[in-house]
């Protein structure tokens, strides 16, 4: 039995291509990891989170589980091309034993196997498979069909916007969309010339006949193979350079993933695995605040790593961007968007300067002692209502305070951090780490969520617990410590991004305004809530454009008809406050306003 | 504590526009062309985390940078913080944080 | 008798409703607190010669009443268009022409928290300064004579940050005569007033600027406060940039004045709304230009008098409301 034709040439040299390069991008990826990471991994495989990998690889990378989540028509996009595709290549190989018996055949017999049925003179047919095989062809198809229209009219597939691609990806998506309407056209004539197929292939082939008649379809046999192997050889070689590199990257990002490789605030070979699991899919584009109140349309995540993949990153696109988080918690693959934007600001910063914040020695400009330290933050100094309330409920639960920065201290290095001066960042995190401990505090309060976030993920303060002021007045409340009257006021709240999304604290805010009276959630809440606009991580966008995304926040805010917006935040108050009819609090003020006396 | 950059005992003290190189300027105005609206109100220098540390004032500074004097600028930079208070004020709406960027950038070599 | 509604009863109304009555025009003010008066009845004496406020609202209520001019007291107008007032208790009064005088809204210096205004003892507003001088009594921290006063210019006013681009225009002069007042009350303290541009527009104002200086010897500091903070004794400490000197500055101060600025009306924008009228970007009313027709609407048959339009002196104010009772005339002659 022979297995070679001419017109498989295209195919093998396309596949071969294809596995030398991914071998090759993925070997080097690999050595580079740094060797922390490296043993990660060989801790990793012989555990559970291999296994777990492996289901999740099925979830996500066949079924797309996460994607269904966003949109159910744009989930069975997906899907049906992925798991299609997946099962047609799975089950065309069943197919080749079911027909041959357990038996060595090369990669391009299964893959044509219709062609080599008939060259070996196998006239046989299994009704059953040709009915699987033309089912999973019209899945796929399918599949194709909503992409084509996805690309007329992304609304029509739960999409407002959809990407746009650049050129490599174009010719690779061209081949994609001409793969298996040439493999229905080949096949068809097959069936039609030597018999079998089921409903869709043989009908196909039917229709064909009555167009071109038999003669013609005759000399177009060969042809039609030809093409189709010519699509498979053209996408399997456009693959690797552009998005669709993502099909085979997830799987590796996956396993990686589930060791406990994480991408950093430096850059790092594990980087390219997140930014080459990237399929551009776009799914992060309708969340973001900059395209849908500000319509910028060039700076979404999907861009940003585009950009940063083929080396054309500008620092207009790394920089304008809020690092609120929406995007990043929809992304069906989980890349890590704001830590790789992050690490891109990073390698595009200045050279710091050696001696940079040498005037921090001997610094101190803290008051007062106790084990817990409250730390206002730089923005809380600029709404001293939030720190007399809280200097207020300090005072009713009888604590001793030390006071961080009251008098103005060292900034906690977060927003530093977020333009990607990460070296110097560090200087400021050493310097209040030793203020901290100097002081001798095991609790560290803070009003700031951004502090907050700085503190939790960057700081080394092991033996100090540190609490947001919501999380430590929620304790307040659960303990005893403190008692609120209960009123009759509604309010709404406004989650923070750096704590809901970054801190992953919605619970402890909602729980002290229930203390203290009624909540109304407005419609974007908890992981969804939007971002005020004034965020520190973006350094691109003017004044105007920061009012304009607060006052679509303060307005969504305010038709909830609640009496008064609540926040947790000294910068989304101050933003709110800008365009609010009626006063914006601080969790720390309705708490002090309700203290039973 | 004045602070020492701008001029020194052998540089005259006149800021000379027609000798200064005003490309670099022109350059960041086009950027960023709401620093020009600053009326020199002070509430940044006020406010700054590392100005109440150190003679670091950021007003001088970016006024200097646009008058083309742009020595000793991006040290003088190197020493915010970027803690984003002055953004926060400003009563013209400049956005200092990324005229704070864009200075260190440009002047990065200088 | 032609009826033309005049919305609004301070200064601007009273004088507008006047003025109308000289042409021969029946004018009906509907005001919306229990007297007439507006804002001007808060304030002690006026810039830039001291005079008592009485002596401006006085004659134009007593003329008013002389004139027998039919007011309606605590009436809050709802809409109204060039031929129709419909009040708020729903009663709809049929018109010729409508004059809107319903003036400005104080800015709340609570928005501007980094002043701690209401939060903390011993933080001001210009309005609050003028009601201590009218009530004569100070409500000081410790009963005692302040030694140490700061003025703030511009709170609320040429700030992007609380969307209020725009001039106030008198909170300058109102700055300098408030400094006066104060060192003349407490003749000890040292007054020190924070501006960014000192605006002196009007006759005798750059005059009073000077004696305040000269005769008074109140500093000012070119810097705009950013924050100010408590301290243990009650008293609060600001922070400000010296821009003078380049160096920033700390005082720690018994009072601190806010000089809150002239924003405008919240109604407005249902008004312009309702009766399809231009609005300001500052969100004042938009006059038909800033010139010949600078009384008028874009509206035929609705005319703005006073500080509708933009922040005004009482003497502006007062000549444009009988402007615009002449341009109603001339509107309703020529109708």
């Amino acid at each position: 039995m022979s297995f070679y034709a001419p017109f498989t040439l295209p195919f093998i040299i396309g596949t071969t291509i294809l596995f030398l390069v991914l071998i090759w991008k993925y070997l080097s990826w690999f050595f580079d990891l740094p060797r922390s990471d490296k043993r990660l991994i060989f801790k990793g495989i012989p555990t559970f989170a291999t296994l777990r990998s492996l289901w999740e690889v099925v979830r996500e990378c066949l079924l797309h589980v996460r994607i269904f989540k966003v949109d159910k028509r744009l989930g069975y996009m997906h899907a049906s091309l992925a798991f299609g595709w997946f099962l047609l290549i799975a089950m065309g190989s069943l197919e080749t034993i079911a027909y041959l018996g357990f038996k060595m055949v090369p990669l391009q017999g299964h893959v044509f196997f219709k062609y080599f049925a008939v060259a070996n003179g196998i006239t046989e047919h299994k009704a059953g498979w040709d009915f699987v095989m033309d089912f999973l062809l019209a899945v796929v198809l399918s599949g194709l069909l909503m992409a084509w229209f996805k690309r007329l009219h992304s609304r029509s597939v739960g999409m407002r916007r959809t990407t746009r691609h650049v050129l490599g990806d174009r010719v690779a998506l061209s081949f994609l969309w001409f793969i298996f309407p040439l493999r229905l056209v080949a096949e068809s004539i097959t069936v039609e010339l030597y018999g079998g197929g089921s409903f869709l292939t043989a009908s196909f082939g039917n229709l064909l006949d009555l167009i071109f008649g038999h003669t013609l379809l005759s000399y177009a046999y060969e042809p039609a193979w030809w093409c189709y192997s010519i699509a498979l050889c053209g996408f399997f070689v456009a693959m690797p350079f552009s998005r669709y590199m993502h099909i085979f990257t997830e799987v590796p990002l996956i396993f990686l993933r589930n060791y406990g490789l994480r991408a950093t605030s430096r850059k790092k070979s594990y980087d390219n695995f997140e930014v080459q699991a990237c399929s551009r899919c776009g799914v992060c584009i309708d969340p973001c605040q900059l395209q849908s109140v500000l319509n910028i349309d060039s700076v979404q995540s999907v861009y940003f790593v585009r950009d940063r993949r083929y080396n054309m990153l500008t620092q207009q696109v790394a920089q304008n961007c809020l690092m609120c988080g929406r995007c990043a918690d929809k992304c069906p693959v989980g890349v890590n968007l704001l830590t790789l934007r992050q690490n891109s600001r990073d390698a595009m910063r200045n050279i710091p300067a050696e001696r940079r914040y040498d005037y921090f020695k001997g610094l101190d400009r803290s008051e007062g002692a106790g084990r817990v330290g409250y730390f206002a933050g730089c923005m809380t100094l600029l709404t001293p209502r939030t720190m007399t309330a809280m200097e207020q409920i300090f005072e009713a639960v009888n604590e001793q305070v030390w006071w961080a920065d009251r008098n103005g201290g060292v900034c906690c290095g977060r927003p530093l951090k977020l333009s990607g001066e990460t070296d110097s960042a560090r200087k400021m995190m050493r310097y209040n780490t030793e203020l901290f401990r100097k002081h001798n505090i095991r609790t560290l309060v803070t009003s700031c969520p951004i502090c907050l976030k700085v503190f939790k993920e960057d700081y080394d303060l092991e033996g100090i617990e540190v609490l947001h002021h919501s999380e430590y007045i929620e304790r307040l409340l659960r303990n005893g410590r403190l008692t609120l009257e209960k009123g009759v006021t509604n309010y709404t709240y406004h989650d923070p991004c750096e704590l809901g999304r970054g801190g992953g604290i919605y619970e402890a805010p909602r729980t002290v305004i229930e203390a203290v009276g009624a909540l109304v959630e407005a419609e974007h809440n908890r992981r969804d809530s939007l971002c005020c606009g004034s965020s520190l991580a973006n350094t691109v966008i003017n004044d105007a454009s920061q009012l304009r995304l607060a006052s679509a926040l303060t307005e969504e805010l305010e038709r909830t008809g609640a009496d008064s917006i609540v926040t947790a935040c000294p910068l989304c108050k101050k933003a709110l406050s800008r365009t609010a009819k009626e006063r914006v609090y601080d969790l720390a003020e309705i708490v002090a306003e309700h203290i039973t006396k | 504590m004045a602070l020492n950059f701008g001029y020194n005992i052998s540089k005259p003290r006149v800021i000379d526009i027609d000798r200064n190189n005003l490309r670099k300027s022109v350059e960041i105005i086009r950027e960023l062309p709401e620093l020009q609206a600053c009326i020199g109100c002070g509430t940044c220098t006020a406010s700054c985390t590392a100005g109440n540390l150190t003679s670091f004032n950021f007003r001088k500074v970016h006024t200097l940078v646009r008058r083309g004097e742009y020595q000793g600028a991006y040290e003088e930079l190197n020493k915010c913080m970027l803690c984003g208070k002055c953004r926060l004020l400003c009563p013209r709406g400049i956005n200092t944080r990324g005229v704070i960027m864009l200075i260190k950038r440009k002047l990065g070599d200088f | 008798m032609l009826k033309v509604a005049v919305i609004g009863g301070g200064i601007a109304g009273m004088q507008t409703a006047l003025r109308l009555r000289e042409l021969g025009i029946e004018p009906i003010i509907f005001e919306r607190d229990k007297e007439l008066g507006g804002k001007v009845r808060n304030w002690h004496l006026l810039f830039p010669t001291f005079t008592e406020s009485e002596a401006v609202l006085l004659p134009l209520k007593n003329r008013v009443a002389r004139e027998k001019i039919e007011v309606r007291l605590a009436t809050e107008v709802r809409e109204f268009d060039s031929t129709s007032v419909t009040l708020a208790s729903g009663e709809k009064i049929v018109v010729e022409a409508v004059v809107v005088c319903t003036g400005f809204t104080i800015f709340d210096a609570r928005v501007k928290d980094e002043y701690g205004y209401g939060i903390y003892d011993n933080v001001y507003t210009s309005v609050d300064i003028e009601r201590m001088f009218v009530d004569g009594k100070f409500a000081h921290w410790r009963g005692e004579e302040p030694e140490r006063i700061a003025i703030l210019h511009c709170v609320g006013s040429r700030d992007e940050k609380v969307c209020q681009r725009h001039c106030s225009k008198v909170c300058c002069v109102t700055g300098v005569k408030q400094a006066i007042e104060l060192k003349r009350r407490f003749p000890k303290a040292d007054i020190f007033n924070f501006y960014m541009d000192i605006r002196m527009f009007g006759p005798g104002y750059e005059e009073l600027y000077h004696t305040a200086q000269r005769e008074y010897g109140i500093h000012f500091v070119r810097g705009r406060i950013s924050e100010a903070s408590p301290l243990m004794d009650g008293r609060v400490q600001i922070k400000a940039e010296d821009t003078l000197t380049g160096r920033p500055l700390r005082m720690s101060v018994d009072m601190f004045i806010l000089l809150v600025g002239m924003r405008s009306n919240s109604e407005n924008e249902h008004f312009a709304r309702t009766a399809d009228l231009r609005l300001a970007d500052s969100g004042f009313m938009q006059p038909k230009d800033l010139f010949v027709n600078n009384v008028c609407s874009n509206e035929e048959g609705i005319f703005y008098a006073g500080t509708v339009t933009a922040p005004k002196s009482i003497g502006e104010v007062l000549n444009e409301a009988s402007m615009a009772a002449d341009r109603v005339a001339e509107y309703l002659k020529e109708r």
